[in-house]
This record gives structure tokens, C-alpha cells and sequence, in this order.
């Protein structure tokens, strides 16, 4: 008790002196004891899904002894912002993000999905559609999920970079839908002839809801990258908040109530990695920006 | 024209019935019309809230041109339910260029709005019915601080609007006819029994021209609707008044024939007398000189003579008045027999009388009819002849008829007696004066041998008379005698 009131009081010291004064008033709030764990979500979860973000608030309220706050907003880039300028305590974010803000940023967990912390990037189109590459698409509408997603954007944006190309001049019209959901709606409607989506929300939407997806098929997928992780602001990376976090989060697959949100979100659980496994993502903005290997 | 022609208890139901189409026809117009221009107002009320919802959420997404939130509301707003659903909304900027439509596939974004929005909808805002494709149109023009920046096209569903309308109209359809078909029913019952104590005495009146006028029982007569009672009882005193004429007029015949007879008996009687006065004095002549057998012989020749002259005059009253109801037909003897009925009378009349017979078999009409017919001409012409001149009768006969003509040289017949002769069968019999009844029973008689009669001036002054009677088939003589 006593070393956490010191710790708090050295952050909040930290935090008034470094931080803009207004965001020293939420800080000050946040930091009263039972004040709410502030968490944010990417629309890189089913934003459809209610009762999942229920169930996870619900388990990381019982898990941590304290109230939960979860914060969604429409795109990346807010959700972001509100990490990096600490807003919140902690957010699931892409990797894209985290490699770019990689100095701010720091991992509580990384979520783990078929047995390892990786996931793909898919190229998908109509199911009726011929196509079997990237270059098949060249002139046609593009459906991207997010400017800072990875698998939404950069994974897409990087192979155009290796053709010698760009979205704007390789396809004739493309569009960001903020959600890997709505790519793959924007697909099956027609609306977009292909989409860049995350590979595991398109499998995840299979089994969820195969009506979504029936009209469509995966065209390529790319090499496996880092799974969105966790992430914090880095000066807070050993706070006992972010541990407790880290441990309620690692622990999911050990408690009745964590094993249902891990089930909703067909994960099977969370685990603790070194920000080297988004090396890969982070080559590819590299390639993107320019920047030769 | 044809209307007229029908018979009330048709022509009554048919009025009702074109009276009552053209009621449906006009009330259908006016229900329909009245329930298109709801259902117009409904459509544009329901799509003006719909485009209005839209505009509202889309102002920022079209002034950004994104795609996808554009798409995104409208595939949404596609999912509300009620009875008339966009089938189709497009989304163009200011440049008519599709955002984003509700249906990718048929409408994608970047290209071109379909010419069939463009060409049907000129006016802003205003719904266009395109009955035919069961869709109704409309465009709004989306303005932000009074810049154009873009247009809404939208297509409604309005089939079940359509159905709705088809339905009504069933229902008028059928529930006119029913009714059409329940007051036409309606009138030609009405009609029938207005029209029947009508037609009832219709045919009594008919029957009545055919001959027989019998009154209408008393029982059918209190059965009538109060209005017509005074027609029947009008009737009835009518069939009344003709029957007693009919009694009357028989009676008058029957007078009229006794009345020949008298005048025949007279002539008969004188011709008995006659050779009475010769036989009496030639029996005086017996008693007194019937020893000589020359003056015996010659008187007795005498009285057999006279005897015999009475025989044929006996005999033909006998064949005359015993055959009344004889069907023989007519003979030359029979025409010979008339000579002699006729000649007394003539004789006592001082008229000659010239017979021109050129009958050489037997023909096939009724004996005693005819002889009625001639006697009554004959007698006559007799009693219009002045005294020594001449009647002259022939009768002549062709391959289908015989002609009896009897020419007088009298002073001519009165118009009205010509007139009893020609057509005064229909009539009933002249009562009153005793003239004319002869007249009337020649033409009832030639009437009923279904000949003709024609009056002219004889050829030497006076009147012809000429009787066309037709010869009859077997079959039918046996029927009329």
C-alpha cells in the first residue's frame, strides 16, 4: 500500500510536469483510488458485438478489483491519440500504430490466436471474381479498412510499394471503411471490388456470421505478422495498473468468466512479447515510407 | 330504336342496368381516382420523410464524397420495414456522379447516374409514378448553406399500393354487378307482375278478334291489383255487350232466313196454285166429260202435269232446307235447283232471269253454302230489277275457283250497302233496319269459304256482283263444312 502510494505520488508528480495542465486534471482523477481502468478498443474487434465488450469489461473489472471504462471510437488514429496522450490506460491497438508510435508505446500483452501471437493480412473479392492477384485488381474500387491499419492498409500499401505503385494510381477509386467488418460488407455488397482485411476477423466472421461473408473470397494472403497487441504508454509500462492488467489478461484462460470472452473472440488467450515481433510490420512501413531495408 | 321494340319487362331491367353501369363506372372513376391521388400523396409523404432522413444523415458524407458512409446509411435505412421499401437509392455529387448507391452492383460509385432517373425526374423533390415498372421516382437535390452538393435518387416499391388499387377495383367491380345484377333481377320481377293482369287481358282481347269474347271469371278479376280492376270490369261489360250482340245477330239470321223462307214459301205456294186452279177445272172437266176418252186422256195429261210441276217445287224446298248441314259438294243440280227456288219469286216480281251455268262436275266446295249464297243474291237482285227487265247470273268455274256473278239492272247500291257486303262480316250484324242483313250474312258466308266479293257497274247499267269462292282440298272442305 505503501509503495503504491509513493509510486503514485512520483507519477503524478511525473505526469503534472510533463503533461499539458488540462490533461493533469483527468490525470489527478485517475489517479484516486477505485477510479476506473480506462481501456480502448480498435474497431479491430467486431464492433458489432455488444455482448462481447460486456463480457470483457465485466472479466477485467473481477479481475483487476476495480471498475472498468471501456472507450470505443470510429477509427485508429482517435484511439491512438488517446493512448499516446494517455487518455487512457491501456488500448488495444494495431500493430501499424505501435511501430510508429514504437517510442511512446509500450506492450502489456499480445493476443494469441490458433496457438501463436500472429495473424495474416487478407486480399479478398467477390466469390464471382476471377482474380488471383494483387496486380487482377489494378483499376478497379479498393475498400481499405483504416489508414493506420496494418492489415486494413499497410500490408496492401506495401506490396503496391514493391510493384512500384501507389492506391491512388493503382486503383481507379478506394475508400477507408473503418472497420474490418464494413470491408468485407463493402465487398459482398459490390460496392468495393476488393478489400484489404484482417485476417482474423475475416475467419472469425466466417464462422460468426457466414451470411457476411458468403459472397466473397480470400484472393491472396500475406506472411504472418504480429497480432494487434495491447498496448500502454511506455512510461507507464511498469506501473502496477499495466501489471495487473498484464496478469488479468494472461490469466483469461484460467477463469470461468475469461474463458467466455476468450471464446466470443475465438482467442485462445493473451501472452507476454517483445516489441520485436512487429519488426515485420514495421519493414513494411518502412518500404512504404521509402525508407530503404 | 331496339329499345322499343322489347317488351317492357325486358326494356325496364335493361334501363336499370345500363342506368346502374353507368352509376358504377362513374363512382368507380371517382373512388379510384380519389385513391390515387391518396396513395400519390402517401408515396410522396413517406418518401419525402425517407430522402428527408437521408439528407439529413449524408450532408457531411457527400460533401466528403465517402463512399462508404454514404453506402453505409443507406444500406441501413434499406432495412426498415412497412408496406412501401426503396428499392433502390443513389447518392450522386454535384456532378451527377454516383457516391454510392444501395445497390453497388447495378449502380456503381464513380459512374454516371442511370438515364432513367435522369430522364423521368425534372422536378425537384416531386414523386413520379411509373405504374408499369410498379415504382415510383423521385430526386432530391441536397443543398448546405444554400450550395448544391449533390443529389438523392430514389426508387419506392409501390406494388403493394398497386395491389391495393387492383383490389378496390375488384371490389367495386364485383359489388356493382351484384348489385347491378340484384336491381335488374329486382325490376324485371317488379315488372312482371305489373305486366301480368296486362298480358292477361291482352289475351282475352286477342282471343276476343279470333271470335270468342268470354269474360273474365270474377275470382281472376279480385286477384288483379286495385289499378287494373276498372280495365277488367271495362272488359267484362265489353264481353258482355258483345255477346249479347252475337245473340242478337243470330237471332237476327235465323229471322232473316225465315224471312227468305216466307218469301219462298209465297213463291212456292203460287206455284202450287197455279196449276191448283188448272187441275181443279180439270177435275170438273172429268166429272162432267170423263166418259170421253179423248177429253179423259187429254185432262188427265193435264192434272199429271200440273201433279208434277207441284212434285218439283216440293222437292226442291225439301232438298233445300233438309240439307242445311249437308256437306255435299256443290253440283250443277244444285245450281238448277236455285233455278227453280228463285223463279216464282222473279215471276212474281216481273223480272227475267238469265242463267249462264258453266259448272260440268262437281265441285269441291259446300253445296248448301253456296246455294245459300246465290239465293240471297239472286233474290236480290230480283227485288232491285224494275219490273220487265232482266237479272243476269252466271257461274263459272276455273281450275281453282268458281266465280258467281249476278248482274241487276237496278238503280246501284247504296255505298253502306256495298260496304255491309264487302267487309261488314267484322261488324256486328246491322240491327235495327231489317236492310242490309242479307248483305251481311253473304259476306260472313263468303268469309268463311275464304272468298272474295267485288261490286262494279253492270255492263248495261245496274250493279255486278261478282263471288270468288276458292275449291278446297279434301283435308280442309271437311274442316270448314
Amino acid at each position: 500500500m505503501i509503495l503504491r502510494k509513493v509510486i503514485n505520488r512520483r507519477r503524478w508528480m511525473k505526469g503534472a510536469g510533463s503533461l499539458a495542465a488540462s490533461f493533469g486534471v483527468i490525470g489527478a482523477r485517475a489517479r484516486a483510488k477505485d477510479a476506473p481502468l480506462r481501456f480502448a478498443l480498435t474497431p479491430v474487434l467486431l464492433t458489432s458485438d455488444l455482448v462481447m465488450l460486456e463480457a470483457l469489461k465485466a472479466y477485467l473489472a473481477h479481475a483487476m478489483g476495480r471498475p472498468v471504462h471501456l472507450v470505443s471510437r470510429r477509427t485508429y488514429q482517435e484511439i491512438t491519440a488517446l493512448l499516446v496522450t494517455r487518455q487512457v490506460d491501456a488500448a488495444w491497438i494495431c500493430g501499424y500504430p505501435f511501430v510508429v508510435y514504437r517510442k511512446e508505446l509500450a506492450l502489456v500483452a499480445v493476443p494469441v490466436w490458433r496457438g501463436q501471437p500472429l495473424y495474416q493480412s487478407y486480399l479478398i473479392g467477390r466469390a464471382d471474381q476471377k482474380a488471383d492477384t494483387l496486380a487482377d485488381l489494378a483499376g478497379t474500387v479498393h475498400a481499405f479498412s483504416d489508414p493506420d491499419s496494418n492489415s486494413g492498409y499497410l500490408v496492401t500499401c506495401a506490396a503496391l510499394a514493391e510493384m512500384g505503385q501507389s492506391p491512388g494510381r493503382f486503383f481507379r477509386h478506394f475508400f477507408y471503411t473503418y472497420g474490418h467488418r464494413n470491408v468485407v460488407r463493402a465487398v459482398a455488397t459490390g460496392l468495393a471490388t476488393g478489400g484489404s482485411v484482417d485476417g482474423y476477423v475475416y475467419d472469425v466472421l466466417r464462422e460468426a456470421e457466414p451470411a457476411l461473408s458468403a459472397d466473397t473470397r480470400v484472393i491472396l494472403k500475406s506472411e504472418l505478422l504480429g497480432f494487434p497487441p495491447i498496448a500502454c504508454p511506455a512510461p507507464e509500462a511498469q506501473s502496477p495498473t499495466i501489471i495487473h492488467l498484464r496478469e488479468a489478461l494472461i490469466a483469461m484462460p484460467s477463469d470461468r468468466r475469461g474463458r467466455e470472452v476468450l471464446a466470443m473472440l475465438r482467442l485462445d488467450g493473451f501472452s507476454n512479447e517483445s516489441p520485436e515481433l512487429f519488426d515485420g510490420i514495421a519493414d513494411k512501413m518502412n518500404l512504404v515510407r521509402g525508407v530503404p531495408l | 330504336m331496339m329499345l322499343r321494340r322489347l317488351p317492357l319487362t325486358a326494356r325496364v331491367p335493361l334501363i336499370v342496368t345500363l342506368f346502374m353501369v353507368a352509376v358504377s363506372v362513374f363512382t368507380s372513376e371517382r373512388v379510384l381516382t380519389r385513391l390515387a391521388d391518396t396513395q400519390e400523396r402517401h408515396v410522396q409523404a413517406l418518401a419525402d420523410a425517407y430522402v428527408d432522413g437521408l439528407a439529413l444523415a449524408l450532408v457531411d458524407s457527400i460533401i466528403r464524397e465517402d463512399i462508404w458512409q454514404v453506402f453505409d446509411v443507406l444500406d441501413r435505412s434499406r432495412d426498415k420495414s412497412g408496406d412501401i421499401r426503396p428499392t433502390e437509392t443513389i447518392v450522386a455529387g454535384p456532378d451527377d456522379f454516383v457516391i454510392a448507391s444501395s445497390k453497388p452492383l447495378d449502380i456503381p460509385s464513380q459512374m454516371k447516374v442511370p438515364a432513367r432517373y435522369i430522364a423521368s425526374l425534372r422536378e425537384n423533390g416531386r414523386i413520379v409514378i411509373a405504374e408499369d415498372e410498379q415504382k415510383a421516382y423521385l430526386h432530391r437535390v441536397v443543398r448546405y448553406e444554400n450550395l448544391r452538393i449533390g443529389s438523392i435518387y430514389a426508387s419506392l416499391d409501390i406494388a403493394p399500393l398497386l395491389a391495393e388499387r387492383r383490389s378496390v377495383l375488384w371490389t367495386l367491380v364485383l359489388t356493382n354487378a351484384l348489385l347491378t345484377l340484384a336491381l335488374a333481377g329486382a325490376a324485371w320481377f317488379i315488372m312482371g307482375r305489373m305486366m301480368r293482369p296486362i298480358t292477361l287481358l291482352t289475351g282475352h282481347l286477342e282471343r276476343s278478334h279470333a271470335g270468342a269474347v268470354a269474360s273474365i271469371p270474377d275470382e281472376i278479376v279480385a286477384k288483379v291489383p286495385r289499378d287494373h280492376r276498372q280495365a277488367f270490369a271495362a272488359y267484362n261489360r265489353l264481353a258482355a255487350a258483345v255477346a249479347d250482340r252475337e245473340a242478337l245477330s243470330a237471332r237476327l239470321a235465323e229471322e232473316e232466313r225465315l224471312a227468305s223462307l216466307g218469301r219462298l214459301a209465297s213463291g212456292m205456294a203460287h206455284e202450287i196454285n197455279n196449276p191448283l186452279g188448272g187441275l181443279f177445272n180439270a177435275i170438273d172437266t172429268l166429272k162432267r166429260h170423263g166418259a170421253d176418252r179423248n177429253t179423259r186422256n187429254v185432262t188427265l195429261d193435264l192434272v199429271e202435269r200440273g201433279l208434277k210441276g207441284i212434285r218439283d217445287v216440293v222437292r226442291v224446298a225439301l232438298v233445300t232446307y233438309r240439307a242445311e248441314r249437308d256437306q255435299r259438294h256443290l253440283s250443277r243440280s244444285d245450281i238448277d235447283d236455285l233455278k227453280c227456288l228463285v223463279a216464282p219469286e222473279a215471276g212474281r216480281l216481273g223480272v227475267l232471269l238469265q242463267w249462264r251455268i258453266e259448272l260440268t262436275n262437281t265441285v269441291s266446295i259446300p253445296a248448301t253454302v253456296v246455294r245459300q249464297i246465290l239465293l240471297n243474291l239472286a233474290l236480290n237482285a230480283c227485288q232491285a230489277t224494275p219490273r220487265g227487265h232482266c237479272v243476269t247470273i252466271s257461274v263459272t268455274e276455273t281450275l281453282v275457283s268458281i266465280v258467281i256473278r249476278v248482274e241487276d239492272r237496278g238503280p246501284g247500291m247504296p255505298a253502306s250497302a256495298i260496304a255491309m257486303l264487302i267487309d261488314g262480316g267484322d261488324r256486328p250484324a246491322p240491327i235495327g233496319q231489317g236492310t242490309g242483313l242479307g248483305l251481311w250474312m253473304t259476306n260472313r258466308l263468303v268469309t268463311e269459304l275464304g272468298g272474295n266479293i267485288t261490286v262494279s257497274g253492270g255492263s248495261e247499267g245496274g250493279t255486278a256482283i261478282s263471288v270468288t269462292l276458292p275449291q278446297r282440298r279434301e283435308k280442309e272442305f271437311a274442316h270448314v263444312a
